[in-house]
């Protein structure tokens, strides 16, 4: 198993697309961070800092586009019956693939927080990492909670660009189906809170839970999405593995 | 224990159509076995099965006295395999490809013995995207070759390599054959399996026509001679008389058996005044021999449905 996540690293290590992924959140940060501080009147510093100069939301694009391509590029090249032939079992070669997609996202955020504070220090020193940013919490701690729970957002979505992806042979084709996954969700959780008004069961739907971030940052949001903050959490946990196994069935199931 | 890799009563199908029907073989250890059949015959479908790429539909399937099927793969710790095309990471060059997939202690020295064997050093670190066809074959050839496996299954490795690449490859495999490593190769290309083989396996609609040492296989065939003659069409005429069948096919060809054969042929041309110039036996190589199989099997299919 660790031998698989050491190829599975290798190959994502050597992939240029993981650079310029990483470069994109840092250019968007950076043109964030200066538009804020050139044009006080587009965005506050204190706003922009409380997303991370948007760090996370275009981390979620990068990783849409990594976990969709990570199994439907061996289809694409070929590469898939060298991967399966070998000692190891398809679920291995899967859970391999899966924790270098925790991996992969987990090193992006932390890079992106790093790179948003770094940001603070060198564009906006009169931020006070210290203050209260409401709800009992620091301005710091406030965008590292929010930061956690995009991450167990992103995990759900990414479960779902999984799932999607192994019903497809290219990495374009993922990728796309991927965003277009993306977009779907982020609009029907909307939606979807019109709906809870009328029928409460709707509230265990899977596109509630992509609502946990903003929750945890605003948690009179559970007015409207008629769910505790810890029951989010759980069930976000519970959709990404029902999710996950569902991807593994159809890989299992997939011809090589 | 001397069988490397054993199949027995193998079955498979893929929806309605059987494809693999009571298939049953061995292959000894440090033997070189070709597998060989039309288009259609399953060949790569044994290949996938032995691999545990696929699931059986019945069978057993050993390698080294071991049970491999895709819920048991252990075994294929032995295993090297090129199943119908390499694989290629486009971003990878040909060395980081090694690298990727080597294991053990000595994965350098490893890489360096298979990339010299193959001839791929002028290469080995460009990006594999922009590899022709044959570098990309040999690269998943050489994948194959990592790791010292004791059972390598190659399909069709054969393809796409120019003349002096498919006499490279020959050597490597014949001189890891005798160091041991057994090998189970599907190819269309005969004469050069006819080179390389020690076994041959004719699978023919899903079953295993023939499995006989390459030896016995181009030896047991029924003898052709050819009579080169002053005048064959005339000598065509003569034989035809005394009720001996020949082609006229650069000399006259004729089939040696209980009808037909050499002494009566040549007498019969003398007896006629026609002057003999060479007489020559054709070799049945693996070729004919397999043309000869199938033929005659689509042949014996053909009188069943006939008589039904």
């Amino acid at each position: 198993m660790i031998t698989l996540i050491k190829q599975e690293l290798y190959k994502l290590l050597h992939k240029n697309g993981t650079y310029i992924g990483l470069a994109c959140i840092f250019c968007f940060q950076i043109a964030l961070a200066i538009l804020s501080k050139v044009y006080p009147g587009f965005m506050s510093a204190d706003a922009a800092f409380g997303t991370g100069f948007a760090g996370s939301s275009i981390a979620v694009f990068v990783m849409i586009a990594a976990t969709a391509s990570i199994i439907a590029m061996e289809f694409q090249y070929g590469t898939v019956r060298q991967l399966l032939y070998r000692k190891y079992y398809r679920s291995q070669v899967f859970i391999s693939k899966i924790i270098v997609v925790i991996l992969h996202a987990l090193v992006l955020y932390v890079l992106q927080f790093v790179m948003a504070l770094l940001l603070k220090f060198a564009l906006f020193p009169s931020i006070d990492l210290g203050a209260s940013a409401g709800h009992g919490r620091t301005v710091l701690s406030a965008l590292a909670i929010s930061n956690v729970a995009d991450f167990i957002s992103l995990l759900l979505l990414l479960s779902v660009v999984l799932l999607l992806s192994t019903l497809f042979k290219s990495n374009a084709a993922a990728i796309t189906s991927g965003y277009i996954g993306y977009f779907v969700m982020s609009m029907a959780s909307s939606l979807l809170m019109l709906l809870i008004s009328h029928w409460e069961w709707v509230k265990w739907n899977p596109f509630t839970m992509m609502l946990l971030g903003n929750q945890i940052l605003n948690p009179t949001m559970s007015s409207v999405t008629h769910l505790s903050t810890p029951i989010m959490f759980w069930g976000s946990i519970a959709y990404t593995v029902v999710f996950s196994f569902l991807a593994y069935a159809l890989f299992r199931k997939r011809s090589v | 224990m001397n069988e490397m890799l054993t199949v027995k009563n193998l079955h498979k199908s893929f929806g309605a159509k059987h494809v693999l029907n009571d298939v049953s073989f061995t292959v000894q250890r440090g033997h070189i076995v070709a597998l060989v059949g039309p288009n259609g015959a399953g060949k790569s479908t044994i290949m996938k099965l032995i691999l545990g790429l696929i699931p059986s539909d019945g069978g057993e399937l050993k390698v080294d006295g071991i049970d491999v099927s895709i819920t048991s793969h252990q075994e294929l710790a032995k295993v090297g395999a090129l199943i119908e095309y390499p694989g290629i990471y486009p971003f990878l060059t040909g060395k980081q490809h090694l690298e990727l997939f080597a294991t053990g202690a000595d994965k350098e020295k490893d890489i360096d013995k298979v990339v010299a064997a193959l001839q791929m050093g002028s290469y080995i670190n460009a990006k594999a995207k922009g590899y022709s066809l044959g570098m990309k074959q040999k690269l998943g050839i050489a994948q194959a070759l990592l790791n010292n496996p004791e059972l390598v299954i190659l399909d069709e490795p054969m393809n796409g390599l120019d003349p002096q690449a498919v006499k490279g490859l020959r050597d490597v495999i014949t001189n890891l054959a005798a160091q041991g490593t057994t090998f189970l190769i599907s190819s269309h290309i005969l004469s050069e399996l006819e080179k390389l083989a020690d076994d041959v396996l004719i699978l023919n609609q899903g079953k295993i026509a023939e499995h006989k040492t390459m030896h016995d296989l181009t030896h047991s065939a029924v003898s052709v001679f050819v009579i080169h003659t002053d005048n064959d069409v005339e000598g065509q005429h003569v034989l035809a008389a005394a009720g001996l069948i020949a082609e006229l096919d650069h000399g006259l060809r004729i089939q040696q058996n209980s009808e037909n054969n050499l002494d009566d042929a040549l007498r019969a041309l003398i007896a006629d005044d026609i002057h003999i110039r060479a007489v020559q036996q054709v070799d049945h190589d693996l070729e004919s021999s397999f043309l000869d199989l199938i033929n005659s099997e689509a042949r014996g299919a053909k009188q069943d449905d006939n008589a039904n």
